[in-house]
């Protein structure tokens, strides 16, 4: 490494570190305390809609069950799902692993715009409260999509407006934290960094971005028609006055099927991260997996009406959809060969984010065959809203974003908190939570197919010992997460302190102490080169070379 | 790209994993194949079988898909650990890209897509009339309800609620709709779902468009009809049947019908010989989907019945009279509208005379 020290530009100067608890730790403009605030938030939110879905379980161990009332149980199912889509994923893949890893990665010292952030973060709590606040008052019945005219009808409806109104804001805080992410990768890379030596999760935060910002706007239209239709009666989605059901539908998955990439790319990055690091190797294909990620955002805004094939749909129309749709499978598929890859001829260290991300690819990869499935309209016609897609969903977003989720919690634990995590708490926690994932929701597919509907509280006594069996599953599933809680308890208890680079890892984040320091960098690293090389000298100038070190735990 | 390694890169190892999991693949995509699906859930019209088909050619290409990620995942991270004599730094492989390998892995996907889409799109053809094709098809109306469906026959002045029967062999559209008596926005009609599992038809019913599905029933037997999409409180309930008959069994259902249209019931309800057990066992089969038999606080869809005759709160019923058995047996026969939703009426709900008579004693024991 020729290139050692560079004089900073007088402009790089650093503002002193927050005085007051309020500055440092509530309203703090620091993407680290922001990525932390968000960690602790959306977990809440994780844990009360956790508990929602094991309610829905208790309910359905055997047909025709009093243990909820319908309402009861309806409400459950609804806020379980808008809590994990809005209050859970969306925030913990983009604001909070957003925020604690991207500005890092590109070697930047903050996000953009700082109090944008903050905005958007105590923008959660808010919508946080709004839905929850709605179960006092009768929460939304129709499920986390809300289809008008039946979401619309009393009593279902009662508390529409809460919900409309709580999942807006977080709609409007996604927009913005989108906004700030996309201007801080195009504008604050460390020289040097050129777009195709960017860690990989950094280009799937960059998409993620782009779709958060354009996409969700529609969102907010759809919501403001539903709730100005709620309570002022402009019959939007009326039919008997013009209006129609079906354009609902159409706006509302012209953002919630972009969403779902929200939902699964940052997961994307989280795993491209972890691949090279724990099976020291260049990542296998880094231009294929970014240029893919790419090609899925772009292609996630032509494909809402496949969530639509039963809703009559023109033939054409069905077409195309189905066309697009199994078209995204493609750029997907070469990431998964690719990471699959990636592990070939490796030195293969299985600690638990690896775990978590074979966990990952496993689950993901039946996940997206089915959705090449639901894809096919005449396939779908059996297995549309039935829980056959109650299965695919949870193999995409539980399999995929939830272990990708705590592949990148176990991952970067170390250097968020300074500690690290029990390895041997951690495999139990990945090997519960693998078994019983699949023993949950695979049953799933086969009571879907045999005509088990979806958002039913009892069902046809034929399916009784599927339930059963799924019920007691979820109990185990949702109890794995309880040796996470204890795990991170015991981290910051009796934690072993972790260095700057417990894991021997080449990107960015690793180069500065643990946890990281406000601002970041003292000097402003400057990047030679991509950031998986494992075996060539490190890729950075103006990193302190006692930092440097890759010592492998 | 040059190697320096006298082992080849792909070692005997890595072809026996392949081997190993190309005889899974194959056995499961011939266990694919000669799955026999119509013994877990009939195939009971002509587009059962092409639509499972495109099911299992999913399946068949899913199956080794899934079989060799999860197999070299599993291979990979055993074969290439890093053992505990190696130095703690020691790194892999520095192969990072391989055109022809990653070329094919777009191409082969991008094919089977193709295909898949193209053998998708021939099917749909066949449930969607596309033109005069299926003139000569049957036309029939099925009119989603809260919470049941209504089915309407050409010649048939009444509609037939619930039960769809059908002779088999014989081509039908059915025109879906949804629809409700009051058009206000908190009673309006919702979109519904009919789905019928044995026939692998499911088709949205959507207020204010008529869509049209079309079939052929091809196996005599009874199946369930079923709404997937969320309709109310009571959509966990909304079960309707199939009943595909022979042609002689279902012409004489239809002139049954027919009788029943042209002597409508002339004499009024009478209460008198109501059985409290009969009514009871009517109760638990039919009321208890929207009724408990507790008192009125404790609802599902309608309110609990157990005081209907002598609950201070509650002295009037819903459509405004006295909580008299007349007026009860009058809801029953005609159903409500109300604040909590819609009471289906006798004819929706499968009753007799003599089991609103029945119903009415049975509820008169529970005060």
């Amino acid at each position: 490494m020729s290139v050692t020290h560079v004089e900073l530009p007088a402009s790089s100067h650093i503002h002193p570190p927050p005085d007051t608890f309020i500055k440092k730790y509530v309203f703090s403009l620091d993407h680290k305390v922001i990525a932390i605030q968000y960690f602790i938030t959306a977990g809440l939110f994780l844990v009360f809609a956790g508990l929602l879905a094991e309610l829905m379980r208790v309910q359905l161990m055997g047909p025709n069950n009093h243990v909820l009332s319908v309402a009861v149980f309806n409400q459950a199912y609804s806020l379980h799902g808008t809590a994990m889509v809005w209050l859970v994923g969306i925030p913990i893949v983009t604001g909070a692993f957003g925020n604690l890893i991207m500005p890092v990665q590109i070697g930047a010292r903050d996000v953009a715009f700082p109090w944008l952030n903050m905005l958007s973060f105590w923008m959660l709590p808010v919508a946080g409260i709004l839905v929850f606040a709605s179960l006092l008052f009768g929460a939304p019945q129709a499920g986390w999509t809300e289809y008008p005219p039946v979401s619309l009808q009393l009593p279902l409806g009662e508390s529409l407006s809460l919900w409309c109104a709580g999942v807006f804001v977080i709609g409007v805080s996604s927009t913005i934290t989108g906004l700030n992410f996309l201007v801080t990768i195009v504008k604050m890379r460390a020289p040097g960094m050129t777009y195709t030596r960017m860690p990989l999760f950094v280009w799937a935060t960059g998409v993620t971005a782009f779709l958060s910002m354009i996409a969700t706007a529609n969102l907010s239209a759809a919501l403001a028609g539903l709730f100005i239709q709620h309570n002022f009666g402009v019959p939007f989605y009326d039919v008997t006055r013009g209006g129609a059901p079906v354009l609902w539908q159409h706006v509302f998955w012209f953002y919630s099927h972009p969403a779902v990439y929200i939902l699964i790319l940052p997961a994307f990055g989280i795993v491209s991260e972890v691949i090279p690091t724990f099976v020291r190797r260049p990542i296998f294909g880094y231009k294929a997996i970014a240029y893919s990620s790419a090609a899925i955002g772009l292609l996630s805004f032509m494909v809402w009406a496949h969530h639509m094939f039963t809703s009559g749909l023109q033939h054409w129309e069905q077409l195309f959809f189905m066309l697009l749709t199994m078209v995204i499978a493609v750029p997907t598929g070469i990431k998964i060969f690719s990471w699959v890859t990636t592990l070939w001829r490796g030195k293969i260290r299985l600690d638990s984010p690896l775990l978590f991300v074979l966990g990952f690819l496993s689950t993901f990869t039946l996940g997206g065959i089915t959705g090449v499935m639901l894809a096919s309209v005449p396939a779908d016609a059996q297995e549309h809203a039935s829980y056959f897609v109650v299965a695919h969903i949870h193999y995409v977003l539980f399999g995929g974003t939830i272990f990708g989720i705590f592949a990148g919690l176990y991952y970067w634990w170390p250097k968020m908190t300074g500690r690290m995590l029990d390895e041997r708490l951690g495999k139990w926690h990945f090997w519960l939570m693998y078994i019983f994932f699949n023993l949950t929701f695979l049953p799933m597919h086969w009571a879907g197919l045999m005509g088990m509907p979806r958002r039913v509280a009892t069902y046809d006594p034929m399916f009784a010992g599927t339930n059963l069996f799924v019920s007691i599953s979820s109990f185990v599933l949702a109890a794995s997460i309880l040796i996470f809680i204890y795990n991170a308890y015991r981290s910051a208890r009796y934690g072993e302190p972790a260095g700057p680079n417990p894991w021997g890892a080449r990107t960015l984040e690793w180069m500065i102490p643990s946890p990281m320091p406000y601002y970041n960098f003292r000097d402003v690293p400057i990047v030679l080169s991509g950031p998986y090389d494992y075996g060539k000298p490190l890729p950075y100038a103006n990193i302190s070379q006692d930092l440097a070190m890759t010592p492998v735990r | 790209m040059k190697l320096e390694q006298r082992e080849p890169l792909l070692d005997s190892g890595f072809w026996r994993a392949v081997a190993v999991m190309t005889v899974i693949s194959i056995v499961l995509m011939v266990g694919v194949v000669v799955f026999p699906v119509e013994k877990y859930l009939p195939e009971a019209a002509n587009i059962s079988k092409p639509i499972d088909d495109l099911f299992k050619f999913c399946a068949f290409f899913g199956a080794p898909i899934f079989v060799f990620i999860n197999g070299f995942l599993l291979y990979f991270s055993i074969r290439y650990r890093r053992r505990p004599d190696e130095p703690i730094d020691a790194v892999g492989s520095e192969i990072h890209e391989h055109h022809g390998l990653e070329v094919t892995w777009t191409i082969i996907p991008s094919l089977l897509m193709i295909v898949l889409a193209v053998l998708s799109y021939l099917v749909i053809p066949m449930y969607y009339p596309t033109n005069q094709a299926f003139a000569s098809a049957v036309t029939l109306e099925a009119i989603g309800h809260k919470f049941y469906y209504e089915f309407r026959y050409p010649g048939l002045k009444q509609s037939v609620m619930n039960e769809l029967h059908l002779p088999i062999g014989v081509p039908v559209t059915v025109d879906l709709t949804s629809a409700e008596d009051e058009q206000d926005v908190h009673n309006g009609a919702v979109i519904h779902s009919f789905w019928v599992p044995e026939f692998r038809v499911k088709q949205d019913m959507i207020p204010g468009i008529v869509i049209p599905i079309h079939f052929t029933p091809s196996e005599i037997g009874m199946y369930r009809i079923v709404c997937s999409e969320f309709c109310g409180l009571g959509h966990s309930h909304m079960w309707g049947k199939v009943i595909v008959q022979t042609r002689a069994e279902f012409d004489a259902w239809y002139a049954d019908q027919q009788r029943a249209a042209a002597s409508p019931i002339a004499a009024p309800l009478s209460l008198a010989g109501g059985n409290p057990s009969a009514g009871q066992t009517i109760f638990n089969a039919k009321c208890t989907v929207c009724h408990n038999a507790a008192p009125f606080a404790q609802r599902k869809v309608g309110p609990g019945l157990a005081q209907l005759f002598d609950d201070p709160d509650h002295p009037d019923l819903v459509t405004g009279k006295k909580a008299t058995p007349d007026n009860v047996a009058d809801i029953l026969e005609h159903g409500a509208h109300g604040d909590m939703g819609v009471m289906p009426n006798m004819q929706a709900n499968g009753l007799t005379p003599k089991d609103v008579a029945d119903l009415v004693a049975y509820l008169r024991t529970l005060r």
